[in-house]
């Protein structure tokens, strides 16, 4: 018996659609885990551990697996699936994985698991996605704003992130203003063989602010307690973000430390939507000019195992999340660069933004990954400038 | 005389379902109640009407139907459209 990998069959059927999702959770559920596999048809669970484990802890991790796949897939409902456009069969010229030459040429280098520094080509792949997001901005008059990396926590307990979303926070603290910590910090801090901080909790002190997963949650707070102007607030910002992923962390594909660029919009529920939907036909035109091969379909966000049944359920019934999914030709798959997102009145009601009217107002972003979007263009466009949009041949000049 | 008992069948049903999906006072839940109308009915509240919904009365709700049902006449105008009665 090999004791280092698990096989098992999954205590309830995991219906094709949640495959992906119950996957990616499973490299939460121990860190004893190396990887984890679901066959496509759901119904066999593969699991590789890092080194032997005994019978008895097997079991343990085997009964952790089986509480992930009956939070989310026990009763779930299928969600329904609609696809606003659809040009994933454009044809575009290259066909391998970006990564080896980006590394080869010294364009990324991996400071740790999704953290990457990013090279002259890539940068100026992303300043060039950019200005087509800033003249999307510019097009809804968007007031520009500037946001902090940090938030603090009592900014996401406010609005449920904590229940929604544990498994991808990143906090942030510091030594405790105590000069003998300091001071033994200073004496004694150093990393191990894994990587680790060798320094004992205790000389921290207590996590009062996070990494910000999100940009649009920084206006939201700006708004809180406030009535809006008649005609709305449209903004746009760009900004870092974190989200750890675990062993999903992969590539540029799937980094903890990403940057993001938002248009968002807060007022009527009419406004929102309408220029949420005014947003998505605009950068159509901008998708289409270059030859882009992607989808935009409706989508949920990665909630955590408890949350994850109702609120994905939720996000499908009324259509608050559709996804651009570049296409990766060197996988066959695709990969999410961007987003159309509805809030309805969630965050007017939690953080009591007013309409003139006195209802709470609705919210709407439109966000775009950049170190994505950059990277699914070269998936697409390779690293040949003859074979690149003419419009953007100038980026290698 | 309680004002439950002069409520139809059906009526105090979905009453019931709600109230424990909510937790809040069967008195809190009006005929006219709607999405929004309390902090508890938001999307997490709404979900957990859905499944109170599923369990009550053995349907089982799909993502076309759970963004229509959002107030009590619509939900009872479903369950009637679908036969579902009390002793579902």
């Amino acid at each position: 018996m090999n004791l280092s990998t698990l096989n098992f069959a999954p205590a309830v059927p995991i219906p094709d659609h949640l495959v992906g999702e119950v996957q990616s959770k499973l490299a939460y559920v121990d860190e004893r885990i190396a990887s984890a596999q679901i066959s496509p048809a759901g119904e066999q669970i593969s699991i590789d551990l890092k080194q032997p484990v005994a019978e008895s802890e097997r079991s343990a991790i085997e009964e952790k697996v089986q509480r992930v796949v009956v939070s989310m897939a026990k009763g779930a409902i299928r969600p329904k699936v609609q696809v606003l456009e659809d040009y994933l069969d454009r044809s575009t010229p290259f066909v391998g994985d970006p990564m080896p030459e980006l590394m080869q040429r010294g364009e990324i280098h991996r400071e740790a698991d999704g953290i990457y520094t990013l090279g002259p080509l890539l940068t100026r792949l992303i300043d060039w996605f950019e200005r087509r997001f800033l003249d999307l901005a510019d097009s809804f008059s968007a007031k520009p704003y500037r946001f902090p990396t940090l938030i603090p926590a009592r900014y996401l307990e406010r609005v449920g992130y904590f229940r929604a979303f544990p498994h991808s926070l990143s906090f942030a603290t510091h030594l405790r203003s105590d000069l003998d910590q300091i001071d033994a910090f200073a004496e004694g801090a150093a990393c191990d063989n894994h990587d680790n901080l060798n320094v004992p909790p205790e000389r921290f002190a207590p996590i009062q602010t996070l990494l910000s997963p999100a940009v649009c949650y920084h206006l939201y707070f700006t708004l809180a307690d406030q009535l809006l102007p008649p005609q709305g607030v449209v903004a746009t910002a760009v900004g870092n973000c974190f989200r750890y992923e675990s062993l999903n962390l992969n590539s540029l594909e799937r980094l903890w430390n990403f940057t993001m660029r938002e248009v968002i919009f807060v007022g009527a529920k009419e406004f929102v939507l309408e220029n949420r939907e005014l947003a998505r036909q605009r950068m159509q035109r901008v998708f289409e000019e270059i030859g882009f091969a992607y989808r935009v379909e409706s989508a949920n966000d990665p909630f955590f195992i408890g949350e994850f049944r109702k609120q994905a359920a939720f996000q499908s019934a009324f259509q608050l999340k559709y996804e651009i999914r570049a296409r990766l030709p060197f996988k066959d798959g695709t990969l999410a660069v961007g987003s159309y997102n509805y809030h309805q009145d969630f965050f007017g009601r939690h953080l009591n933004i007013q309409l003139p009217d006195g209802s709470a107002a609705h919210t709407g972003c439109v966000a775009f990954g950049l170190e994505r979007i950059a990277f699914a263009f070269l998936a697409q466009f390779g690293f040949d400038a003859n074979q690149w949009p003419l419009s953007m041949q100038e980026i290698l000049q | 005389m309680s004002e439950n008992v002069s409520l139809n069948p059906l009526t105090r049903r979905i009453r019931e379902a709600l109230s424990l999906a909510l937790q809040v006072p069967i008195e809190m839940i009006s005929e006219d109640l709607a999405f929004g109308d309390l902090p508890q009915w938001d999307s997490m509240g709404h979900m957990e009407v859905m499944m109170r919904l599923e369990e009550f009365f053995g349907v089982e709700i799909n993502a076309d139907t759970i963004a229509t049902l959002t107030n009590f006449t619509a939900i009872r105008q479903y369950l009637e459209d679908n036969h579902l009665g009390v002793n579902s």
